[in-house]
């Protein structure tokens, strides 16, 4: 009863009857109503006083006026005897005032903005990762770069190797079609090998081929080279040698040894 | 200058008429209610001419929704004063009215009004300046704000520049001053 009591003073029910709330409020106020007699009477009572408020208040339209208008209700009655179907059944008409409307300028630039905002974090997020792409394919253009440019260098070498008339070429040979190219210049003391045209078996990493040359009945070391399939060199650089009449190559393990195995001598060439 | 032989009916017998749609109920309903209505009508419009458009329209708007009233939500007038008191502004509101009154003054009229319009007093409220007494003068011109103008409570508070919770309180104290006044 504390409750109804406290509802009946909050003042909405004076709204109600004014005709001054909300639909949801309208309705609130209407189950209460049903609930509880206290606030049927109390909304009839202030219904009556304001009704007698509007009577006290009251203005008389022109005389005239009765006639029109009941004319015109009349009409609307006819119209409604002829179609005796058409009962108009318009929904309550008693309607709050709808509330003002508070701007909603704030809320959608808001909204706006934290939209703006994404797309551009998605756009930055698109071109960090271009950027990180291109910078990417760039190391690989400057590492190829960098590879042509050396293979440039050594076609540069071996064709001056050619070109040069110093420089013997010696072709050493050996059983099942072995053989491979050599360039000695005995006046630059340099000895080159033919890395491409080379046909040996492929050494295993326990072993390497070791280069000899023949000087006067003795052997001289030369240097150790590997044949694999991924080397890129075109032409090495042996050890230097002045005089030499035969070189020779054998398979030794790896680093090579102070003297040949000639028991695995693989392609001899002389000069 | 009033018609001698005026329909009355009890409430009851009225809504029963009128759902009945028989025409002597709405020569009942113009006798009973039109000057009523017509006292908030003409002080929201003034108007004349487009107030009596108003009141035609009011009229017309109970005749042909009387089926969306029902007597377990409230007596008939408060029913119609609402559908009357919407009309009014939305005509105030309309496009084509505002075009027409541009120089109107139409917030401050209600005293206005009662000034230049002879007031129709009804001869069972005899003790009409009583109250004119018993309403507070403040409590008088929020009510009639609401009621007879058609503000919202929350309008009025910004009008008067006066809190949401004092419009309350003023208009509850006001209805309470009429009921004791006219029971």
């Amino acid at each position: 009863m504390e409750d109804v009591k406290a509802y009946i003073e909050s003042g909405i029910l004076e709204l109600y009857v004014l005709g001054d709330v909300s639909p949801a409020e309208k309705q609130q106020v209407e189950a209460m109503a049903q609930k509880h007699p206290v606030i049927k009477v109390e909304l009839e009572e202030m219904e009556k006083a304001l009704e007698q408020y509007a009577q006290a208040n009251a203005v008389e339209p022109s005389e005239h006026q009765r006639d029109k208008i009941l004319t015109s209700l009349v009409t609307n009655l006819a119209d409604d005897a002829t179609f005796g179907t058409k009962k108009e059944a318009i929904a309550d008409n008693v309607v709050a005032m709808p509330a003002r409307q508070t701007t909603n300028f704030y809320k959608y630039a808001f909204a706006a903005s934290v939209a703006l905002l994404a797309v551009s974090l998605v756009a930055l997020f698109n071109v960090y990762n271009q950027l990180q792409r291109s910078d990417q394919q760039l190391v690989v253009m400057n590492a190829q770069n960098q590879h042509i440019s050396k293979t440039v260098n050594y076609m540069n070498d071996e064709l001056g190797v050619y070109r040069d008339t110093a420089y013997k070429v010696i072709k050493l040979k050996g059983p099942k079609n072995m053989g491979m190219t050599l360039a000695w210049s005995p006046v630059k003391k340099k000895v080159m090998i033919d890395m491409n045209g080379m046909h040996l078996p492929e050494n295993d990493k326990t072993h390497q081929y070791q280069l000899w040359a023949i000087v006067n009945k003795k052997t001289v070391d030369l240097g150790v080279f590997d044949k694999s399939g991924a080397d890129t060199l075109i032409m090495k650089q042996m050890r230097s040698v002045a005089l030499a009449n035969t070189f020779a190559v054998t398979l030794e393990p790896r680093g090579g040894s102070v003297n040949p195995t000639m028991s695995a001598m693989m392609v001899i060439g002389q000069f | 200058m009033s018609r001698k032989n005026k329909i009355s009916l009890s409430e009851e017998e009225l809504v029963l008429a009128l759902r009945n749609r028989e025409k002597i109920a709405v020569e009942a309903l113009y006798d009973m209610y039109s000057s009523s209505l017509y006292g908030v009508i003409s002080r929201i419009i003034i108007d004349t001419p487009t107030a009596e458009d108003v009141l035609q329209e009011t009229f017309i708007k109970i005749w042909n929704s009387f089926s969306g009233y029902s007597a377990d939500k409230g007596r008939l007038f408060t029913w119609m004063v609402n559908i009357a008191r919407n009309l009014s502004i939305d005509k105030l509101r309309s496009k084509d009215f505002k075009n027409h009154n541009k120089n109107q003054d139409i917030e401050n009229n209600v005293i206005a009004i009662d000034e230049q319009r002879n007031t129709v007093y009804k001869p069972e409220l005899m003790g009409i300046k009583d109250l004119v007494q018993t309403l507070k003068p403040e409590q008088k011109a929020i009510l009639d704000l609401v009621y007879f103008k058609g503000y919202t409570h929350v309008e009025a508070a910004d009008e008067l520049g006066i809190p949401l919770g004092t419009i309350k309180t003023r208009l509850r104290m006001a209805i309470i001053e009429l009921r004791k006044y006219f029971n």
